[in-house]
């Protein structure tokens, strides 16, 4: 059987491996398993800056330190802003008057904030599940507000920076639709899985001519990751083991 | 370093009030709440299915880090599972335990008393202090409060955290700036302090520790928890506790260390003249692991008063996003109202077209097209639908039957239910389905009837008043709409529509079932009316085909093209005689109208796509093989189906000056003389249009000719197949 098709047993071996290399690399990889179900699916959330208010803003201090967690400033193109920016959408219930007054003690020994508000943080969530029907992984996501409101996928894509976006919305990756989460029944983004055997099948025979194990779910999600905003840090590859369940002598082709 | 020297020459100033205003005081950085999007997914379902009109306190769970990246705030996490208590904390996160109090009404949760709820909450951390047991068990420094109202028809959720903290009744003196661990500690008391650190969670069995307490030397480090105090520290000249700090800040801890102090100068505060704090910081970037940004200070502990144990005074409800003191909303019903998703996901369905398959497609052109179904029988059902699939939100329907027994196997729109008490009017039962199917359309129905030729309508001033009533009707639907389908199910019927979208300019789709035939087919789209008056008369009646040959019918552009009544030597009117196969709709195999009725919709969308939208040039069974001009490819005038061979052509036709409902002698009288020419069409027998339009000439000089021209219309394209 080819290594590029992927069954269940496959995926979660594959899972589990990257859950093992996510502890020691602290990357927050964790594997949530289904309610009454063997079922279950990887799990990481991140947070984010987002630069989505309405005009270009430079990002405070410290932008610098985790480059890759902060999209870049200058977005005055954007067309969802507004939609962001909307006080319907979120934000303090200005016809609570009256709800203000009792426990508002003034207290000094807070902070004040700096400049960065956090109503221009991100949170990402990002599961992993087995889709029966494709035989391959498949990568739901949503990104939300610190209030818990996700964001439409205009939104989602307008958080990509513009010099990513073009390249981004052309590559075969570009298809993300709408779906119930299988497990939890609630609305998710995903990365349509109807492409991903084509994508990930040289990669895999690839690996299989150099007698090679790839981790499946890390290869692949190191491909599609980045389109949604998901780093997979290098590490993993120096990290990849030889195969977890079978020697390469096992794996030989018969001519060999 | 000018104000440290201040602090240490103020020690016995005289002046001390003075130096108190000049010395900096440990601030601290709020909780900034976060809640995920599956939280309030979860808390809707909890008060839909358990707690219902409960509205007692409930316990939730949070958590905070110390790995985000400079620049994030300090957040209480809130997860999906956060109303589930014996749910594990994610790894190296610390639990902060809340209660939620999840009111009823929009006004309960604003006079809910705050100050009471705070000042119980403080009371209980006071007490664990108090008692000893928050040195078991320090989480509960880091209770919370949590106030809802969950409005469940808007999605609305209202909502207001508070993170008590106890107050000391003065400032905390800072000693010793906060500074980097990397300035104070070498590097290789930074590698045995992580390496004790990750030891005392061993030791405990978990991966985060909130609280501990820390002794060092040039090259060793030694935590223990804060509940062995008195065994780990033997004096207390040099105090270190650790908290975990989930602050980003450089210059101030977060807010778990603000209630620790308290329980400190409570415990042991006589002992204790100043304590180092070190705010332990603990982030992992591609992979590799840094604590050397913790941060490390010393305070003094003021004196907490002595009176007889009293809670001191507390403050913590959570400041929004304006910075004043008040409660949050957020707006959910973009991601909870299922009307809202259904949208969402059908058009995101539809989009996946685009991106995957057809990049030049122009997804809005289709779905902002208004639609006008004139039959909402067999045909008109599944135009709708397919229309639905396509993501067009506005149809319209027009009929006057009511559903009958017979109906529903065959029309999906109807129920068995529907034919109930006489039978619902198809209209009006259409719109109820379309939007239960998918709430977001904008359907309409109109129950009425559509005059005929050869259907008279001066038995009294009534029915002529209500004929015209429900022409201007027609007229002012035509009008409002982009595309105008003919779905009826006779001949006779489609004449008025045909007369009205042809002198308006608007796009016609029609279709027509035999027994197991089918045409559908766009109407010539006449050129604007602007410049209608010598050229343009010339230019739009051109003369039959006097030789006919397949050239004459490639590339017809869209203005010269027929209607469903140009092929036709007779006018409509006489119901009994002259109908063709195609035309008898009562009888046709059951997958004809499903077959037709999305070819309509295909059409109507591939003319759409054209950049010249009904004046493309027809397509025809030649061009199957060539370069098609639209990205969804090619835009045929006719498609006849001939389920028998299951087969289908693509035939063109011009046309024609004499046809009784295009040509511009029908347009030129329907334009000036309105309804008073159609009355005269609907009341008198099919020779009227013959007259007018020169038919019965053609009749009577070309009796002969007429079974031969006939011919030629419909089946010169067959050969070209």
């Amino acid at each position: 059987m080819s290594w590029s098709v992927l069954d269940e047993e496959g995926f979660s071996r594959c899972c589990r491996l990257l859950v093992q290399q996510s502890q020691s690399l602290r990357d927050g990889w964790s594997w949530e398993p289904g309610q009454g179900s063997a079922e279950g699916y990887l799990r990481k959330t991140t947070l984010r800056t987002a630069a989505f208010t309405s005009r270009p803003e430079r990002e405070p201090e410290g932008s610098g330190a985790a480059p890759e967690q902060h999209t870049a400033p200058g977005r005055a193109e954007e067309p969802s802003q507004s939609d962001l920016a909307a006080p319907a959408a979120s934000g303090d219930a200005d016809d609570l008057t009256g709800a203000e007054d009792d426990g508002a003690d003034e207290d000094d020994w807070v902070c004040r904030a700096p400049a960065e508000s956090s109503s221009r943080v991100l949170q990402y969530e990002y599961h992993v599940l087995y889709s029966c029907s494709y035989s391959v992984p498949v990568l739901y996501f949503r990104a939300f507000t610190l209030e818990g409101r996700s964001l439409s996928l205009d939104e989602v894509w307008s958080c990509v920076p513009p010099q990513y976006r073009a390249r981004l919305q052309q590559s075969p990756w570009n298809t993300i639709t709408q779906q119930e989460h299988p497990l939890l029944g609630q609305p998710f983004f995903l990365v349509h899985p109807c492409r991903t055997d084509e994508l990930m099948r040289p990669v895999m025979q690839a690996a299989q001519q150099q007698l090679r194990w790839v981790n499946y779910v890390v290869t692949w999600l190191s491909m599609v990751g980045p389109l949604v905003g998901l780093e997979m840090p290098l590490s993993y590859a120096a990290l990849s083991p030889q195969s977890p369940t079978a020697t390469a002598a096992e794996q030989e082709p018969s001519e060999a | 370093f000018p104000v440290l020297m201040t602090v240490v020459g103020a020690g016995c100033s005289v002046n001390v009030s003075v130096y108190d205003f000049l010395q900096p005081k440990l601030q601290f950085a709020p909780f900034s709440s976060a809640l995920e999007a599956g939280f309030w997914h979860q808390l809707t379902q909890k008060k839909l299915n358990e707690y219902r009109l409960d509205e007692s306190p409930k316990c939730v769970k949070g958590y905070y880090y110390n790995g985000e990246s400079v620049g994030l705030p300090t957040r209480l996490t809130l997860e999906f599972s956060a109303l589930d208590v014996d749910v594990a904390t994610p790894a190296r996160c610390c639990p902060a335990v809340g209660t939620l109090y999840n009111t009823n009404t929009l006004d309960a949760f604003k006079t809910t008393d705050k100050k009471a709820l705070l000042e119980k909450e403080a009371n209980e951390i006071w007490d664990a202090i108090q008692s000893g047991a928050a040195l078991k068990d320090p989480s509960i420094l880091c209770k919370f409060i949590l106030l809802t109202f969950a409005d469940l028809k808007k999605y609305h959720f209202y909502y207001w955290f508070c993170f008590p903290a106890l107050c000391f009744s003065e400032g905390i003196k800072i000693l010793q700036q906060p500074s980097g661990l990397e300035k104070v500690f070498s590097a290789k008391q930074i590698t045995a302090l992580q390496e004790a650190y990750d030891g005392l969670c061993v030791s405990r069995g978990t991966t985060a520790v909130p609280y501990f307490l820390m002794k060092y030397t040039d090259d060793s480090v030694q935590m223990a928890l804060l509940g062995d105090w008195d065994s780990f520290f033997t004096d207390t000249k040099k105090v270190t506790v650790g908290v975990y700090d989930p602050c980003t800040l450089s210059q101030h801890p977060g807010w778990p260390l603000r209630n620790l102090l308290v329980l400190l100068a409570h415990r042991w505060g006589s002992k204790l003249d100043t304590v180092d704090v070190l705010c332990f910081r603990d982030r992992t970037l591609q992979g590799s692991r840094s604590i050397q940004h913790s941060l490390i200070f010393q305070v003094k502990l003021p004196e907490l008063p002595l009176n007889s144990g009293m809670c001191p005074k507390s403050v913590g409800w959570e400041k929004n996003p304006k910075g004043a003191m008040g409660p949050r909303m957020v707006n959910l019903s973009e991601c909870m109202d299922p009307k809202r998703l259904a949208e969402s996901s059908v058009d995101l369905n539809l989009k996946l077209m685009r991106w995957r398959l057809v990049p030049s497609l122009d997804l809005d052109k289709v779905v902002n097209t208004k639609c006008l179904l004139l039959g909402a029988g067999t045909l008109g059902c599944n135009v709708a639908r397919t229309l639905m699939g396509w993501g067009v939100r506005h149809i319209t329907f027009v009929d006057n039957a009511k559903i009958s027994y017979s109906n529903p196997v065959r029309q999906p729109l109807y129920e068995f239910e529907d034919c109930l008490g006489g039978g619902k009017s198809k209209a009006m039962a259409a719109v109820d389905r379309l939007t239960k199917i998918f709430p977001g359309v904008n359907a309409e129905g109109y129950n009425m009837s559509i005059p005929m030729p050869g259907h008279p309508v001066n038995f009294s001033q009534a029915t002529l008043s209500q004929a015209q009533r429900d022409v201007e009707q027609l007229e002012r639907l035509i009008a409002e709409h982009d595309v105008v389908f003919l779905l009826m199910d006779t001949r006779e019927s489609r004449w008025l529509p045909t007369v009205i979208a042809a002198s308006k300019r608007k796009l016609v789709v029609n279709a027509a079932l035999g027994f197991d035939t089918f045409v559908v087919m766009r109407h010539g789209l006449k050129k604007p009316p602007a410049n209608h008056n010598v050229s343009e008369a010339a230019d739009s009646s051109p003369s039959l085909p006097s030789v006919p040959g397949s050239s004459l019918f490639s590339n017809i552009p869209g203005h010269k093209l027929g209607c469903y009544f140009c092929n036709d030597v007779v006018a409509p009117g006489d119901s009994t005689r002259d109908r063709t196969l195609d035309q008898q709709c009562t009888v046709s195999r059951p997958g004809l109208a499903m077959i037709a009725g999305a070819l309509a919709v295909e059409m109507m969308v591939s003319i759409l796509q054209h950049s010249e939208g009904g004046y493309a040039v027809a397509s025809s069974s030649d061009d199957r093989m060539n370069e098609p001009p639209t990205s969804l490819g090619l835009v045929p005038h006719q498609i006849r189906g001939f389920l028998s061979r299951f087969d289908n052509v693509l035939p063109a036709s011009l046309a024609f000056d004499k046809c009784t409902a295009c040509s511009p002698i029908v347009l030129d009288h329907y334009e000036r003389e309105g309804f008073h020419f159609l009355s005269k069409v609907f009341n008198s027998s099919h020779s009227f249009l013959e007259d007018l339009t020169g038919l019965t000439l053609l009749h009577q000089e070309t009796q002969a000719a007429e079974v031969k021209h006939t011919r030629t219309h419909t089946h010169t394209h067959t050969h070209t197949h």
